[in-house]
């Protein structure tokens, strides 16, 4: 594969449910960026998600991930990502080790490859000690973190996360965010949608504001200064979803 | 009724109210109970008043009545206050955690005694309410034909409702304080399914025994048992019975001993009342295992690690297992027929089987592939959509089969030829109701567990359908290895038809079948 081929590709990208939902998006995402998707509640955002990850269909368009058309071949491109909700996908009646095991199962990960990975994540997120307990008792924090464990235990390319910091305490958050980092620093790509526009602003290298299903706005946190009056993301954001 | 806010009566209205509501929902969604509900509980308990003056004038109104009756009625209401213990467990894991309102009035300046008191008061109307609706009429009728004795039916309902409502109430913050919340809650629950299971096998151990032992027997033993001294119709033992039946002093007896129960749980306890609320949000965690090496079992092969998964979750359910397994119990009776027969296996075992065995699968279907937690986790996977599936149906045909394989093999060894149709029809029985299951199934959450026939009316009507065919199949084709002649010819034809009506049905539920969004 070319270095090149952008980690996620979307061409006029659209999808309706009664009304449009997203609404001809083009997208592209760079191998090793952490690109953060902002817009206001019911812009699309969690819809543009949730076709990336084949969860929904797309009534038109193309998605590609790292150069493989989703709909040609799903499994090849669902095996070089990963998905994490606002809402974790777990299984309650579960322990954290068994989650794992049953997630590394589903990516079909090899036990001598697994086995370590776990290990380091739950060493990693402070969830070792929890180990033997189920995760119903879990608190949202550690949920999330467990299910970001789950997400990369199969060591994505890329990592697609919906309001990752939604409910998680300040050292969680802080948890979350190093990981984050550490994943783009490692070659990885993330792609992250959130409300905490601190967030987007430090973390990520390139935003794209979406708003009625459209993308309105795309470029580092200089290029969307330069097409408004500058000033804090925030300013900025509140200015592009205004204008559009 | 005008109540000062704030008051015990106020809260007992908002207490009557919110029973109401609660009584009115179902599945997260409010139904209107509608003229048609109404009119058909109306006709219910007038059909109930006009059972009951038959029963009455059959009676007598000489006002006289032989005293066996007090030991039928003390057994009877023994039956009853295990129903009431496990609805007063329900009825308090209710009031206390699920309603959500504690947190409310406890912070406002009510005093904790009213608010315990009216809660208990909530508990006894609870467990009373059925009770009251079934025997009421023999009171009022009592009372217009001047049998005034009845009224202790009244008073016997109402003391019992109220000392195992007290029972209920002291264990579930009991067990809140050691195990906390959650898990009292699936206890009560656990309790309140083995209740019914229970009274369900007693009954039926005294028919297998009667069908078992020689008339004589079982005569001589219920004999010996009446001749003993606490057994004695003078016993104390019957003294409960006595006051339904109105004999005053039990009857008051049985009043003071409600009043002194009620007075002192609320004395005693509102205090732990607070307390044990408070304990329960903070035990949950606290009953952890202390943490050990960390294993880690990683599989190579995905179909066993979804299996395996798929059990997991079913085995740490307790309240899932309670409600599921509880039709097993009813294999327990039909299991000692089939290993207790010398002779050839009744058509009787044949459809029992099938019917327990399919009934099983479907629910455990419904579980595992409807109620998946995690269904986006399985379609953002790569994992081949084909795998999940089979596992899964794999994780919910095995349990049943399991269960019925060493009964099945006995049968077999015993009597070849009926112990492989009856294998075949179960296993038939378990393979369609998994698949009917899985093709129409809505997905829901596995605490709806119950409420899933509700919901989804067609897939019930195919499983209804599916389950009586492979049922009914199972019946023929024993019966036919017993027959000859045209009785047998016509015995065939049934058992064709009742195929031909599976298989159909099974067709229909694959046509029909739900496609993803």
């Amino acid at each position: 594969m070319n270095s090149d081929t952008p980690a996620l590709q979307l061409r006029s990208l659209r999808k309706a449910f009664g009304r449009p939902a997203v609404d001809g998006i083009d997208l592209q995402v760079r191998r090793g960026e952490l690109y953060a998707l902002l817009g206001p509640n019911g812009a699309g955002k969690t819809t543009t998600l949730r076709m990336v990850t084949g969860l929904l269909a797309p009534d038109s368009g193309q998605i590609e991930v790292l150069g493989i058309d989703l709909a040609a071949n799903p499994a090849a491109a669902k095996q070089k990502m990963a998905y994490l909700p606002d809402d974790p996908m777990l299984y309650g009646k579960l322990k954290p080790t068994e989650y794992l095991e049953f997630v590394a199962g589903l990516w079909g990960i090899a036990p001598e490859e697994a086995e370590p990975r776990a290990r380091r994540l739950l060493d990693w997120l402070d969830l070792s000690k929890h180990a033997h307990e189920l995760t119903e008792g879990f608190s949202r924090g550690m949920k999330q973190k467990l299910a970001l464990a789950g997400a990369l235990i199969h060591e994505p390319e890329l990592l697609i996360l919906d309001e990752p910091l939604t409910g998680l305490d300040a050292a969680a958050a802080r948890q979350v965010k190093d990981l984050l980092v550490s994943h783009v620093a490692q070659g990885g790509t993330v792609i992250l949608t959130t409300h905490i526009l601190e967030v987007a602003e430090r973390l990520a290298q390139r935003i794209g504001i979406i708003r009625q299903g459209r993308l309105i706005a795309e470029g580092t946190l200089e290029e969307l200064r330069e097409r408004t009056l500058g000033g804090s993301l925030e300013d900025v954001f509140l200015q592009l979803t205004e204008q559009a | 009724m005008k109540a000062a806010p704030g008051s015990s009566l106020w809260l007992l209205r908002h207490e009557l109210r919110m029973a109401w509501y609660n009584s009115v929902v179902s599945g997260g969604t409010r139904r209107r109970m509608g003229w048609a509900s109404i009119a058909v509980w109306a006709v219910t308990w007038t059909l109930l008043h006009v059972g009951a003056f038959v029963v009455l004038r059959r009676l007598g109104t000489d006002g006289s009545m032989d005293p066996r009756f007090a030991v039928v009625a003390t057994i009877a209401l023994a039956a009853i206050a295990i129903f009431m213990l496990s609805s007063s467990l329900k009825a308090s894991v209710l009031a206390l955690f699920e309603r959500g309102d504690l947190d409310l009035l406890l912070s406002s300046p009510l005093p904790s005694r009213s608010i315990f008191t009216v809660r208990l008061l909530g508990v006894i109307l609870a467990c009373a309410a059925l009770y009251l609706f079934l025997f009421g009429p023999l009171v009022h009728v009592g009372l217009v034909l001047g049998q005034f004795r009845w009224l202790g039916v009244y008073v016997a309902i109402a003391t019992m409702a109220t000392l195992m409502a007290c029972l209920g109430m002291l264990l579930t913050l009991a067990l809140v304080r050691v195990l906390g919340a959650r898990r009292t809650r699936v206890l009560a629950q656990v309790l309140s399914a083995l209740a019914g299971a229970l009274l369900f096998l007693l009954s039926q151990s005294f028919s297998l025994l009667s069908q078992t032992t020689d008339a004589g027997a079982t005569e001589r033993t219920l004999q010996r048992l009446a001749d003993s001294p606490w057994l004695a119709q003078d016993s104390p033992l019957w003294l409960p019975g006595r006051a339904v039946l109105g004999d005053p002093l039990p009857a008051l007896g049985m009043a003071v001993l409600g009043i002194a129960a009620f007075m002192l749980t609320v004395g005693l306890t509102h205090r732990f009342f607070v307390h044990g609320l408070q304990q329960a949000a903070s035990n949950e965690r606290a009953l952890g295992k202390p943490a050990g090496a960390m294993r880690l079992r990683f599989r190579r092969n995905l179909f066993d690690t979804i299996v395996v998964k798929e059990w997991r979750l079913i085995a740490r359910d307790p309240q899932l297992i309670s409600q599921v397994l509880l039709q097993l119990v009813y294999l327990v009776p039909l299991l000692f027929l089939v290993l207790r027969h010398n002779d050839t296996p009744g058509p009787g075992i044949g459809a029992g089987l099938a019917l327990l065995c399919s009934s099983l699968a479907g629910s455990l279907a419904w579980i595992v592939v409807a109620a998946e937690d995690a269904p986006d986790l399985l379609q953002s996977s790569p994992a081949a959509g084909r795998t999940i599936v089979l596992a899964k149906l794999a994780a919910c045909v095995m349990p049943p089969l399991l269960v019925v394989a060493v009964p099945l093999l006995w049968l077999v060894v015993r009597a070849p030829l009926a112990g492989v149709l009856i294998g075949f029809a179960v296993v038939a029985a378990v393979l369609s109701a998994a698949l009917i299951v899985k093709w129409q199934a809505r997905p829901g959450k596995r605490s709806d567990f119950k409420m899933r026939g509700k919901e989804n009316f067609m897939c019930s009507m195919f499983e209804l359908v599916n389950t009586l065919c492979w049922g009914g199949l199972g019946w023929l084709l024993v019966r036919l290895t017993n027959e000859t002649g045209s009785a047998a010819g016509s015995t065939a034809l049934m058992a064709a038809g009742a195929m031909a009506v599976a298989l159909l049905t099974l067709l229909l539920a694959w046509l029909l079948r739900r496609r993803p969004a």
